[in-house]
């Protein structure tokens, strides 16, 4: 077994043996999913919004729950714990690759997005939320979000390796927040303001929501969408991974 | 004579805000393989640094070092398989059993599961933690974490062992307890590379200290060696202690005694 492998099962490990810090996890995007749902669904009725195709509401929100959801990885706060307590540095003297430190928590939080993911649309279908695109959408769906945790979840590690405090490693979390909602969050790109249109075409992660929601409420592959929400994770996460070989290498 | 750990000029150079800073300044070690060698110096005066340069965690910025024979800047890989660390803080992960970190460690060092299991019980039973192996580190007391972090040091049975102030803050029936263990360590052959700052501990366990004050080793030798010096510098008759040697080596002065650690203040 790889060293990243035997460090993602502690990790793992480790988030099992913390379930207090799943709860706002699950908690907060459901939260969002049920507030912004229940203000605007008697304006957007499955009925008579062509964007919803036949769903309510929840549906079209769901994808920003999931993407809320996987920016709450825990393993950078766990990170800097580990720096502050010593462990890091056993970890560093260790003969193995100092990046699979890095990356075992990150194949932990992948894992763990997995099944959150995974659990959010379980809890959202009693409440009349399909997977339009059927079981393999569903699972590219669980991929994507995944991913998606990965490299957010990598970007906050390279913000605790850098600044070696939970106050900053927290703070730049904060950072997601204005990403997440310059997007076409409520209503379809087209149905934005154009100062607003132009602020979300901008924004990467605007493109990863509208290829979450095209396999929530599209029967068929959006193979253009789909494309460019993961051509978005691609390149984030090679810009993660290499900021990360860099600071994990230079760490003194 | 072979050399479990050679340092020639050894520099450590930091850059902050207000310019450079030379932590380490050029200091010369040669510590015979199978020894106890004892690194003393008041709080700042550069033994963790030179620590952590010898164990690969922080670059040399000028001089050489060599450890269990292998340079540490060429191939600190090769260093890391052959030697053991336990830093100041036991550096634990509070959130795994004893029983899964040392595990976890012999994993990192190349064993199978099966290897893994095994050495972790003996090891277990070699700092008597066998009773408590399954519970949560985070509940261990800091003498228990101690002989853990020590235990997780040896899953590989290291050439070198180092061991930066293993007893600081513990009480003195623990203190004695990783004693006994560094000696049980050193008489299977290991060579035990310690910082501490209880000149006792470096009387009781060392077969040769070296002093170290803002930076450059002041003094180093074995002590009784020192001791002796010391008292023929003298020349009045009185016996001094390693305190004694410590004292003079810095040029500070008594400030206080309590219990049976003395601190030492510029």
């Amino acid at each position: 077994m790889s060293d990243t492998t035997v460090l993602g099962g502690r990790a793992v490990r480790e988030s099992l043996r913390t379930p207090d810090a799943l709860i706002p996890t699950i908690f907060i995007p459901l939260f969002f999913l049920v507030v912004n749902t229940g203000q605007v669904s008697k304006i957007f009725q499955a009925d008579t919004t062509a964007f919803l195709q036949g769903q309510g509401y929840a549906a079209f929100q769901l994808p920003t729950s999931l993407l809320l959801a996987a920016s709450f990885g825990s393993s950078a706060l766990f990170l800097v714990e580990e720096i502050e307590g010593g462990y890091f540095d056993k970890l560093r003297a260790a003969p193995i690759s100092r990046v699979s430190i890095v990356f075992g928590r990150l194949w932990s939080e992948g894992i763990k997005s997995l099944a959150l993911t995974a659990l959010m649309v379980l809890v959202a279908l009693p409440f009349g939320v399909r997977v339009a695109s059927g079981v393999a959408g569903f699972a590219v769906l669980l991929v994507l979000i995944a991913l998606w945790a990965v490299v957010f979840s990598g970007f906050m590690q390279l913000i605790a390796l850098k600044s070696r405090s939970a106050a900053a490693t927290q703070a730049g979390g904060m950072a997601f927040f204005p990403l997440l909602f310059i997007t076409p969050n409520f209503v379809p790109r087209d149905q934005l303001s154009r100062l607003m249109e132009i602020a979300a075409s901008f924004n990467p992660v605007t493109y990863l929501m509208e290829a979450a929601r095209s396999l929530v409420l599209d029967p068929t592959f959006q193979w253009a969408v789909l494309g460019k929400g993961f051509v978005v994770v691609a390149l984030a996460m090679a810009v993660m991974v290499a900021l990360t070989v860099r600071a994990i290498n230079d760490y003194e | 004579m072979t050399l479990a750990v050679e340092a020639i000029a050894l520099v450590k150079r930091y850059r902050g805000k207000g310019g450079e800073v030379d932590a380490v300044r050029g200091i010369d070690l040669a510590i015979p393989t199978g020894s106890v060698f004892g690194f003393l110096g008041p709080n700042g005066a550069g033994k963790s640094t030179t620590v952590r340069m010898l164990t690969t965690l922080m670059t040399i910025t000028a001089g050489s070092a060599r450890v269990a024979g292998i340079d540490v800047a060429a191939d600190p890989d090769a260093v890391r398989r052959r030697i053991g660390v336990a830093l100041q803080e036991a550096g634990l992960d509070p959130r795994q059993t004893g029983r899964e970190l040392l595990r976890l460690q012999c994993r990192l060092y190349g064993m199978s599961s099966a290897e893994a299991a095994e050495r972790t019980e003996e090891l277990l039973r070699l700092v008597e933690l066998e009773d408590s192996a399954d519970r949560n580190v985070k509940g261990y007391s800091g003498g228990m974490k101690r002989r853990l972090d020590l235990a997780s040091a040896l899953v590989h049975r290291p050439e070198v062992l180092f061991l930066d102030e293993p007893t600081t803050g513990l009480d003195p029936a623990s203190r004695l307890t990783i004693w006994e263990e560094v000696r049980r360590i050193n008489e299977q052959g290991t060579t035990v590379f310690l910082t501490t700052q209880y000149l006792e501990e470096a009387d009781q366990l060392c077969d040769e200290v070296a002093i170290i004050d803002d930076g450059l080793i002041v003094r180093q030798g074995s002590p009784a060696a020192l001791k002796d010096e010391l008292a023929r510098r003298r020349g009045d008759g009185s016996v001094p202690t390693l305190d004694d040697v410590f004292l003079d080596a810095t040029g500070r002065s008594r400030a206080r005694v309590a219990g049976d650690v003395q601190e030492v203040q510029a």
